[in-house]
């Protein structure tokens, strides 16, 4: 029993059956809960929900745009922005950090330190260093992965085999060469697995900034939206978060495979 | 084509190690490490481990240079007093027991990339985009003909991590082969292989080594030469000309030494000459095998380093059955 595996058949329809249980074990919730108050939108009824994303796909009366769209522009905007500088500094900083001793002794007491800092707790240093417009977002998320993520790109090129540095030499590499071609080649996979894992961390740092002092913007709206108790409106937005942490997980597991098809076997 | 013919007969020596002294702290690892290598030449390296045999790899190869000595090199075909060895540079290969591939390239790949970090720069690639395209099918197209060279053309598109060890072994030789370096060194390079890749490989390199005589006897220059860095004397013997030994077991007392000063060469003398057609009769060489061990392997016997030191002596009798000059 322990350990065996089962058919692939088996294991699909066993992980279908547990996500119909949620929806049925919620649906008579929300249907208890009805019998009780007609007029509940703590846990709306799937009719209510259904209302709930119109309103926030249709045109607002009151804002005349559409909130899904404003909140998607707003939040993708600063989460790509934010995540895309955070990796670029921390590929630099970890390639220079594993190459170089001298700048290994000098950066890594600050970075394991400010990696030890909670971002959402430094809200303020960022809004006084930066301002609350979008530069905010963008450094929040930027400095609150880049510590992490450094140190992995630092970890893995320290993991890099001597002996293969040495081989690239006699076979004619110069030194940019070396970390540019083979260093890089070799640290690419593993950076794009703790981008997966600081994904979920970036995305809260911008909901909780969002919550905190947005006007637009998918943790704006979720706050409002809770504060009303239109619970139709939220469940629908965090729906929607779930599946794009899913997607760009999926996205950067086809991209390593893709670019790195040696990853997975030499791994094991 | 004349001239440097000349002067390879005048300087039959591609690589000398002149004076190598080698120290981590308080812990002396080489002492006066005096060996010329031969142009064409399969030079295997033995020796107790901890002797000192990476050490000295290392400061060939030129990652770690010695304390004190140099390592030179004399480049085919000048008649310089000798290059001394600064860091490491395309004109020495290496064949490592492990790490001997890059993991993310495949068979193919890994055997042009040489070709691709010697004969190509950053701008190269980025700013004469279409002559690299046409040179990069050049590189594999050559990479190509040296996998068939080492009977791997089947695993052209493989990664090292799909190869078998002997699989991954070959490419590597393939690897550095296909550099044309004035020396390959291979560092205990079938260790982890079962026997029967092992002696496949060991005829790999026989066959290699008589594409050596074939040159000179065309009178060319012999493309290969090797030091082969093993702890299995059979091998030792099977595949190199000359075995040389590295040992800490010498009669350092008698040379005014308080403590032993490090590894040194105790032994070195030439050794038969295998064709692939011969076979391996190892009892042909149980004696030499026997001397060796108790040379450069066993503590007890300390004699005088010089004592069995005698390959350029043998060389100068002709009682050597390798390669002439």
């Amino acid at each position: 029993m322990i350990r065996r595996p089962i058919k692939r058949q088996t294991s699909i329809i066993l992980g279908v059956a547990s996500l119909l249980l949620l929806l049925g074990v919620y649906s008579w919730i929300s249907h208890r809960q009805h019998q009780k108050n007609p007029d509940d939108t703590t846990i709306p009824t799937w009719k209510q929900i259904a209302k709930g994303v119109g309103t926030a796909v249709e045109v607002n009366p009151r804002s005349r745009d559409r909130w899904l769209v404003e909140d998607a522009k707003a939040s993708g905007f600063r989460l790509f922005v934010g995540l895309a500088v955070g990796v670029a500094g921390a590929l630099v900083l970890g390639m220079l950090m594993g190459c170089f001793a001298p700048i290994e002794a000098f950066l890594q007491p600050p970075m394991s330190l400010l990696a030890k800092v909670p971002p959402t707790a430094a809200l303020a240093v960022f809004f006084v260093l930066v301002g609350t417009g979008t530069n905010m977002y963008i450094s929040m998320i930027a400095f609150g992965i880049l510590p992490t993520l450094a140190i992995t790109v630092y970890l893995a090129v320290k993991e890099f085999p001597e002996e293969l540095q040495y081989k690239a030499y006699t076979l004619g590499a110069s030194h940019a060469e070396v970390i540019c071609t083979i260093i890089l080649r070799y640290v690419f996979p593993k950076l794009i697995d703790a981008i997966r894992l600081v994904i979920g961390p970036a995305m809260v740092f911008l909901i909780a900034a969002e919550m905190l002092v947005g006007d637009v913007g998918f943790g704006y709206r979720i706050r409002l939206q809770s504060k009303l108790l239109n619970m139709s409106v939220v469940y629908p937005y965090l729906a929607l978060l779930a599946a794009f942490g899913f997607a760009m997980d999926y996205t950067l597991t086809l991209l390593q495979k893709k670019c790195c098809p040696w990853y997975e076997g030499a791994r094991g | 084509m004349k001239a440097p013919e000349a002067d390879s007969v005048r300087h039959p020596i591609g690589l000398e190690s002149r004076g190598v002294h080698h120290w981590f702290g308080p812990k002396r690892v080489l002492a006066d490490v005096n060996l010329k290598v031969r142009r064409g030449q399969f030079l295997s390296l033995v020796g107790p481990s901890g002797c000192g045999k990476s050490t000295f790899l290392r400061a060939i190869i030129g990652t770690h240079l010695p304390r004190q000595g140099h390592i030179l090199l004399f480049p085919f075909g000048q008649t310089s007093e000798g290059v001394p060895v600064t860091g490491p540079g395309r004109d020495r290969g290496i064949v490592y027991q492990h790490y001997s591939l890059f993991p993310f390239f495949t068979a193919r790949e890994n055997v042009a990339i040489g070709l691709k970090l010697d004969q190509t720069s950053f701008p190269y690639r980025y700013f004469r985009f279409p002559q690299w395209r046409k040179l990069r099918k050049r590189h594999l197209e050559l990479a190509e003909e040296f996998l068939a060279k080492v009977k791997l053309s089947d695993a052209m598109h493989l990664f090292p991590h799909e190869m078998s060890g002997g699989m991954r072994q070959r490419v590597a030789l393939a690897q550095s082969l296909i550099m044309k370096p004035e020396i390959i060194l291979l560092d205990e390079p079938f260790g982890a292989l079962d026997e029967a890749t092992r002696e496949e490989l060991q005829e790999m390199l026989l066959a290699l080594y008589a594409e050596n005589q074939q040159a000179k006897e065309r009178g060319e220059k012999p493309p290969h030469t090797l030091i082969i860095v093993t702890h299995e004397l059979n091998e030792a013997i099977y595949v190199g000309d000359r075995v040389v030994g590295l040992s800490q077991y010498w009669d350092w007392g008698k040379e005014g030494h308080a403590d032993c000063p490090g590894a040194t060469i105790v032994y070195d003398k030439s050794a038969p000459v295998f064709e692939l057609k011969d076979g391996r009769d190892f009892e042909k060489f149980a004696r030499q095998r026997e001397e060796i061990r108790r040379i450069v392997f066993e503590p007890s016997v300390l004699q005088d380093r010089h004592e069995h030191v005698i390959y350029w002596k043998q060389l100068s009798t002709v009682e050597v059955t390798g390669m002439s000059l």
